[in-house]
């Protein structure tokens, strides 16, 4: 969607992805929602070792900014709490599978 | 654009403003320092900010007032000459307060962005939560 508006002042609008279906991906054995899962739990150690570090500036003074922390600091909470998220609603598919009577 | 964006962009305005209410803590705190008339006075810093292509903002520069100052007749200081004139900073105290309350409304402003930001993150995740 084009919004002309906003892109005169050198912002591009969100589009959002399309979901394609990748028919070949369970056949080779790679797994497009375990890869998803594995990257976001390495983007959010980084995030985490992010907010640490900066915690730990904070507590010896050595912090310039207070904004820093607390920005990476919300980043680390939101991001867990999607990873929590995503990971409840894997737990949750396959208990679903699970129940299915053979 | 990632997903953090909002923070990224509240956070360069959080850090500009912190950086406009460092330079005027500065220029008001040598309001009344005095240099001998051979010397330049104080100049006070006056930030210049630039917009960030993928958004935000930025600090691209430190302006300094005038070097020349204003003489003031004070014989009793002891860097008078010898007609007892000393050199104090041009520097206007009520513009000075002015644009305290001015960063201090725009860094509040970014913080009132990140929580909204916060807010919208925390909406998003309730999506298809049972």
């Amino acid at each position: 969607m084009s919004v002309s508006g906003i892109e005169a002042l050198g912002f591009t609008p969100y589009v959002p992805p399309v979901a394609t279906a990748d028919p070949g991906a369970s056949v080779n054995g790679t797994s497009g929602f375990a890869d998803l899962v594995l990257d976001g739990l390495d983007r959010l150690e980084a995030v985490q070792n992010r907010a640490d570090s900066l915690a730990v500036q904070a507590a010896t003074g050595d912090l310039e900014n207070i904004h820093d922390y607390t920005i990476a600091a919300s980043e680390a909470a939101v991001t867990t709490q999607l990873t929590v998220a995503l990971r409840n609603k894997a737990v949750e598919a396959f208990t679903e599978i699970m129940r299915m009577p053979l | 654009m990632g997903a953090f964006d909002t923070l990224r962009i509240a956070g360069s305005s959080l850090g500009v403003h912190q950086t406009w209410l460092d330079t005027l803590a500065h220029n008001i705190a040598n309001v009344n320092t005095a240099r001998s008339t051979d010397q330049d006075a104080f100049q006070a810093q006056m930030l210049i900010t630039s917009s960030r292509a993928g958004g935000g903002v930025e600090v691209s520069g430190l302006a300094k007032s005038d070097p020349e100052g204003r003489m003031v007749h004070n014989p009793s200081h002891p860097l008078a000459d010898e007609n007892g004139y000393v050199r104090m900073p041009e520097i206007d105290m009520s513009s000075q307060m002015s644009q305290l309350i001015m960063a201090q409304r725009g860094y509040q402003a970014s913080v009132q962005t990140t929580k909204n930001a916060q807010e919208n993150y925390a909406s998003a995740l309730q999506i298809g939560r049972a």
